[in-house]
């Protein structure tokens, strides 16, 4: 599906619409250039969640996690599985063999939804992603994200 | 009492020793692993990026700063977040081993808590002498600013270890900034001091990029000028070799972070008791006492304008600046010793079999 967002709100609002489809347990690729809407997605997509976490961009940090504290502003049974989310950045990396410092495997739960950005700096196909979100910048704020 | 620190939050992996009395730190010896020839510890092996590097030379620095029985060391202070969880896992089992093993009580540091205090390092050992450093020791209340790839927020340091967040990025952090806009600029290894380096034959008046979060808050966002620093190198792709332009352009952008981290710690300081003879704006924040001092801390503490333009604002201000050393301002575990010698004297320390990683720690 393609989508044109205009504004960092709207962007927010379809990472809402994209969140309360979740169950749990997903795999959210977020693939696009410096700038066109990645962490701004993440945020939008944290809070539909229901966590009132501060969403930061995980650059440096590389891994963030988020846990689930309020029942949120979605009413979504499902939602209510997900208890955390981990939020991730692969700007920084290079090589695959980087990826096992941070043990991932441990992060692939039921209960736990994870945010990656950057997947795509990995030459082959490293994750899985049940969902892939593509960022192209448009005209000044305008972004065409397309959810796969 | 003579600490030793030991870091490997994430990049980077340190081990230093400090000794403290009263309020002076001075500095007895600091290990950081990027500024090893890794040659001479393994004969020419490049270990790969990944927890197992922290390990490989943790023991190696430890054998250069102690002795195996731990003698002379009072306490142990070890990074316990923020940062990766292995990454951490490293330092913080290193640490507990040792503190079991020798019988000395440990201390869990916090990362940012750790930039904060390398501004008491008071002094550095050369030799058989002292060195002093340039800074005096803060007095509380302090403001700090936190500026690093990975965080950038207004602290108030009420004592030691009492922290209040008065505000933080809502986005990007300004040393990822600096990163980000280096690698647009195709500029290598590191970023940040490269993007300082072209800035000082630049224009800083060539480009007005945006300064956000124009409002009473004392938040953060450098997002929308790393995507305004892109849109202008787009607009002007035939001009990406021109030096002039370059310069303009990394001058430009380091004026619009520094303007804003300026800024927002001018906001915080007249929200607080100060003189009174200097405007107010915004709700007032309380405090037992007027603020004395403004301290720099983090990786962007390195920036030279940075540090030009608090210190113009520190005397405006009338508060007394302190800036960290600048082998202080990246990782380092002298600073976490620092930290740790000043939880030991309130006696803060932890069961070595209970200590465990937190990496989402924040100072508050």
């Amino acid at each position: 599906m393609k989508y044109t967002t205009h504004s960092a709100e709207e962007t927010k609002a379809l990472a809402a619409e994209l969140a309360r489809t979740l169950t749990g347990g997903e795999f959210v690729a977020l693939v696009g250039d410096l700038g066109a809407g990645k962490t701004t997605f993440a945020q939008g997509f944290v809070s539909a969640l229901g966590s009132s976490s501060r969403v930061k961009s995980p650059t440096f940090t590389v891994m963030n996690e988020y846990k689930i504290d309020r029942q949120g502003g979605v009413s979504n049974p499902a939602i209510s599985r997900i208890a955390r989310i981990v939020h991730l950045d692969f700007y920084r990396f290079s090589d695959e063999k980087e990826l096992g410092a941070l043990e991932l495997e441990n992060e692939k739960r039921p209960d736990t939804v994870i945010l990656a950005e950057w997947p795509n700096i990995f030459a082959k196909d490293v994750f899985k992603p049940d969902v892939t979100v593509t960022f192209k910048h448009a005209e000044g704020d305008t972004r065409e994200i397309e959810v796969l | 009492m003579r600490i030793l620190g030991i870091e490997s939050s994430c990049d980077e992996t340190a081990v230093a020793i400090v000794d403290g009395t009263g309020d002076n730190v001075s500095l007895v010896s600091s290990f950081i692993r990027s500024q090893i020839d890794i040659h001479e510890a393994y004969g020419g092996v490049i270990p790969e990026v990944a927890a197992r590097e922290h390990l490989q030379m943790m023991f190696p620095m430890l054998h250069k700063a102690v002795a195996p029985n731990g003698e002379g060391i009072d306490a142990i202070a070890v990074t316990v977040g923020p940062g990766l969880a292995p990454a951490l896992r490293v330092g913080v089992e290193t640490a507990k081993a040792l503190a079991y093993a020798w019988g000395k009580p440990l201390v869990p540091v916090c990362h940012l808590e750790g930039h904060i205090y390398a501004v008491w390092i008071t002094a550095c050992r050369v030799g058989e002498g002292l060195r002093p450093s340039p800074t005096a020791t803060p007095q509380f209340p302090a403001l700090c600013l936190i500026v690093s790839g990975g965080h950038t927020e207004l602290v108030l340091m009420k004592g030691h270890g009492e922290y209040e967040r008065l505000g933080e990025t809502v986005d990007d952090a300004a040393g990822e900034a600096f990163d980000k806009v280096a690698k647009m600029m195709g500029l290598g290894y590191p970023g940040g001091p490269k993007v300082a380096e072209l800035a000082q034959g630049g224009d800083r008046k060539a480009f007005d990029f945006p300064r956000a979060m124009n409002d009473n808050s004392l938040n953060f966002s450098f997002s929308g000028l790393k995507t305004s620093v892109l849109y202008m190198l787009r607009a002007h792709e035939a001009e990406m070799q021109d030096v002039k332009f370059r310069e303009n352009i990394a001058a430009s952008f380091e004026e619009a972070v520094v303007d804003v981290l300026v800024k927002k710690t001018r906001s915080a300081l007249l929200r607080l008791p100060l003189s009174p003879l200097l405007e107010r704006g915004g709700a007032p924040i309380l405090t037992e006492a007027p603020i004395r001092s403004l301290i720099l801390a983090g990786g962007v503490a390195a920036n030279l304008s940075l540090r030009k333009a608090l210190e113009v604002l520190a005397k405006e201000m009338k508060v007394s600046l302190h800036l960290p050393p600048f082998e202080f301002s990246l990782d380092n575990a002298a600073m976490i010793a620092t930290a740790g010698y000043f939880r030991a004297c309130e006696g803060k320390f932890a069961d070595p079999l209970l200590v465990k990683v937190d990496p989402n720690m924040d100072i508050v």
